[in-house]
């Protein structure tokens, strides 16, 4: 074992086990991507003979063990799974650390074979690091099942190194792996960067202490502002160096309006992407050939981005806003439920339960239509007639469109395309660029993207995602329901909501950045290649989503549904909707009765605009909209997607930023919905 | 690892991870049923698809693509 790893479980001590560690001269190093089976080889490398131990000063694991390879004794270390030598967590740091330190080692990358792109960003790096190395493309069954071709030889020969096909569940190619340690190397692959950078690594390297990792890494770790290294460095230059150091990295990074971090690494990527697609066929296409690669490089391209990204907006809207939204709910609508499921509940419950009071109690005295009756379960208010009918006949068709849609998107490799195109709009409005991943998922789920704002680096930038999300960002569920409705509207109509929300979000936004203190961080975002969206798997993630739909939001349907026949009952619903009458009436010039569907919105708010939905659908239905009801559904389309968040939304918040930060929010944004609906109000009368 | 229990695949960053492992949920106040997880690596969240009438599916078309393939 080297000295370091003896001081470094000397260190660590108390956390050893005591098992034996055989004597051994040699020592490789497993590392590799998070989840690519590292563990699994370790464990058929070394057998029983196990130690783990925290990483001195962390709380990271690190297994160390031994094993006899080829008749030697080896010392086997695994690291935690990292996706970057320049770290960005603990885990990261850990590994890097550990490479830094060691002296002696052999490397083994083991790469998923599944996702080769990913490996190769890691190789590029251990090559850079001089490393000698074998590269394990394991769960390689995994990746023939899927299609994916890898041309070992040709890798093999572009990456200088032994590659090996494994399979470590099932022992395959660990054999072949073991009889191959002996002779790793250093990788030729080594991305090349533009001049400047070039110039800066030669200025930078013969400056740099010796480590377990060659001078040109530590030069791109040290140009690019690894703080972590900053440590290291630290105690082993004189501070004059230091300082020249600093330097030459200030003047490095002026020539660019991006981080080097992010200069650095999307050089390296363009290397990868070179390497990758010449050794990865699936289905026998090449990924370099052809259009796919192409349309992926014109679809996050500043111009040519512009137009796909609105073609595939419209494509979605024709088929969930015309499909989903029209013909899908307009035949659950009317023909399963008003047709069918409602009047069969109606019969079913009259026969099997005796007249009197207590079946008017379940679907209203006969001869009533649902509308007029006072059922609980077949009535104005009741479970089936209007929360099922809601949630299954007008919510569910729209949703599936959108999660069929959606899952197409992340099949197809778009997505993340997407989150890039939009990065560039948000960073203009002074959103920190990181932001557009929860945004993005908002777009599925505001409950699920609140929690993902924790991937925000400072309070500040947290905190503008959360508000954000919860005031502007709708829902998928939400969204399917606007959808619906816009498709009603005339186009005039649908551009003043969109419009207004828009304004909203980049004002909010643009505020937010301004008034809060705090700086922003990069936006770094692996693109996988565009491709053909496999069926099987978007039925797969719809189901997958439907299934998650139908278990969070129906029995709030449900609820919200028996929340309003109790309140009818009481006549408490009269009551709150004559309390409400002057700010649904007097301000927003709606309807009374829209009260209610602003009461329901605290529980969902695509159950407040499915309850809209409903009011208008006939009138849309017969295209007799008139001038004041456009209004009217464009007012309260507005109010209802700034409207406080969901019940599930606000919990969320509470949790993640605090009571205060919560009932802040909701109280800003409660007279910020209906002052923005006034507002729209005002102005469409007047110039609509 | 390799052999994990409850497999997933991030749709945003390609990132193949053990759901059962993974982190967010258990912080979260309404985690109990919930089968939404989080991405390690980028953060990205999405509905688990190794369970219920999805993951019944995905074994089902797992199952005739391992049948057409002779695997």
């Amino acid at each position: 074992m080297s000295r370091s790893t003896n001081e470094a479980l000397a260190r660590g001590g108390g956390a050893l086990d005591g098992k034996e560690i055989l004597a051994a001269d040699r020592t490789v190093i497993l590392v590799g991507n998070p989840n690519v089976g590292k563990s699994v080889l370790f464990g058929a490398l070394t057998g029983k003979y196990v130690t783990v131990s925290n990483y001195p000063g962390t709380t990271v694991e690190v297994t160390h063990g031994s094993a006899t390879i080829e008749g030697q004794p080896w010392r086997v270390m695994d690291t935690p799974g990292t996706n970057n030598l320049l770290p960005m967590s603990e885990d990261e740091q850990v590994t890097r650390d550990i490479l830094l330190s060691e002296s002696g080692y052999l490397c083994v990358q083991v790469c998923d074979a599944k996702n080769l792109r990913r490996g190769l960003l890691l190789t590029a790096q251990l090559a850079e690091a001089e490393i000698p190395f074998s590269l394990a493309l394991n769960m390689a069954d995994e990746a023939v099942s899927r299609g994916f071709v890898i041309d070992l030889p040709k890798l093999a020969a572009a990456l200088g190194i032994e590659v090996v096909s494994t399979v470590a569940v099932e022992r395959k190619g660990l054999a072949t792996l073991q009889s191959k340690l002996g002779s790793a190397r250093p990788s030729r692959f080594v991305p090349h960067y533009d001049a400047a950078i070039e110039e800066a690594i030669d200025a930078v390297a013969p400056i740099l202490p010796r480590g377990g990792i060659g001078p040109r890494a530590l030069a791109l770790m040290a140009l690019v502002g690894d703080d972590s290294l900053r440590t290291w460095l630290a105690g082993r230059l004189p501070s004059e160096t230091l300082a020249r150091l600093d330097v030459l990295r200030r003047a490095l990074a002026a020539r660019y309006p991006e981080s080097l971090r992010f200069v650095v690494a999307r050089q390296r990527l363009a290397a990868v992407d070179r390497l990758h697609d010449s050794v990865v066929t699936r289905g026998g296409v090449s990924t370099t050939s052809g259009w796919a690669r192409r349309l992926g490089h014109w679809s996050t391209h500043p111009l040519w981005g512009i137009p796909i990204l609105l073609a595939v907006l419209g494509v979605a809207y024709l088929f969930v806003g015309v499909l989903g939204a029209g013909t899908a709910v307009d035949f659950l609508g009317h023909t399963v439920f008003d047709g069918y499921l409602v009047p069969w509940t109606d019969r079913f419950v009259r026969w099997i339960t005796p007249g009197g009071a207590f079946q008017q109690f379940l679907v209203g005295p006969p001869g009533v239509g649902p509308a007029e009756s006072g059922g609980i379960l077949v009535g104005r208010y009741g479970v089936v007639s209007m929360g099922l009918s809601y949630g299954l006949a007008i919510v569910l068709p729209i949703v599936a469109t959108f999660f069929i849609s959606f899952s197409v998107l992340e099949d197809s490799g778009y997505l993340p395309r997407l989150a890039v195109m939009v990065h560039k709009l948000f960073h203009r409005m002074g959103l920190n660029g990181k932001a557009v991943l929860p945004m993005v998922l908002g777009l599925g789920c505001d409950t699920m993207a609140t929690m993902t704002a924790r991937i925000m680096e400072t309070r500040k930038e947290r905190v503008i995602v959360t508000l954000l999300l919860a005031l502007a960002v709708p829902c998928s569920a939400q969204i399917a329901v606007i959808l619906a409705m816009t498709a009603g509207l005339p186009l005039a109509a649908t551009a003043w909501f969109s419009g207004t929300i828009l304004l909203v979000l980049f004002l909010v936004g643009w505020l937010a950045a301004k008034v809060l203190p705090g700086r922003g961080s990069d936006f770094m975002l692996e693109l996988p290649p565009l491709r053909v969206p496999q069926a099987g798997n978007i039925a797969v993630k719809t189901v997958a989503r439907i299934e998650w739909y139908l278990r969070e939001a129906m029995p709030l349907f449900v609820l919200g549904t028996l929340l309003l026949w109790t309140l009818d009952r009481l006549g408490w619903l009269r009551t709150l909707e004559r309390w409400g009458e002057p700010v649904v009436k007097g301000l927003l010039d709606l309807p009374p009765e829209a009260a209610s569907a602003f009461i329901l919105g605290f529980l969902r708010r695509d159950y407040a605009a499915a309850g809209l939905f409903r009011r208008y659908q006939p009138f849309m239905e017969a295209e007799t909209m008139t001038r004041s009801m456009q209004i009217e559904v464009t007012v309260a389309l507005v109010t209802i997607t700034l409207f406080i968040p969901c019940i599930a939304n606000f919990f969320m918040i509470v949790k993640e930023r605090g009571w205060k930060t919560g009932f802040g929010m909701a109280a800003f944004i409660l007279p910020f919905s209906f002052g923005v609906g006034a507002g729209v109000n005002v102005l469409m009368r007047w110039l609509y | 690892m390799g052999a994990t229990a409850n497999p997933e695949r991030c749709p945003l960053c390609g990132c193949g991870f053990d759901a059962g492992a993974q982190g967010c949920r258990p912080s979260c106040p309404m985690a109990r049923g919930c089968s939404v997880v989080c991405c390690p690596n980028c953060g990205y969240s999405f509905p688990q698809e190794n369970t219920g009438l999805a993951g019944r599916l995905r074994r089902a078309l797992d199952r005739s693509e391992r049948r057409r393939t002779g695997t």
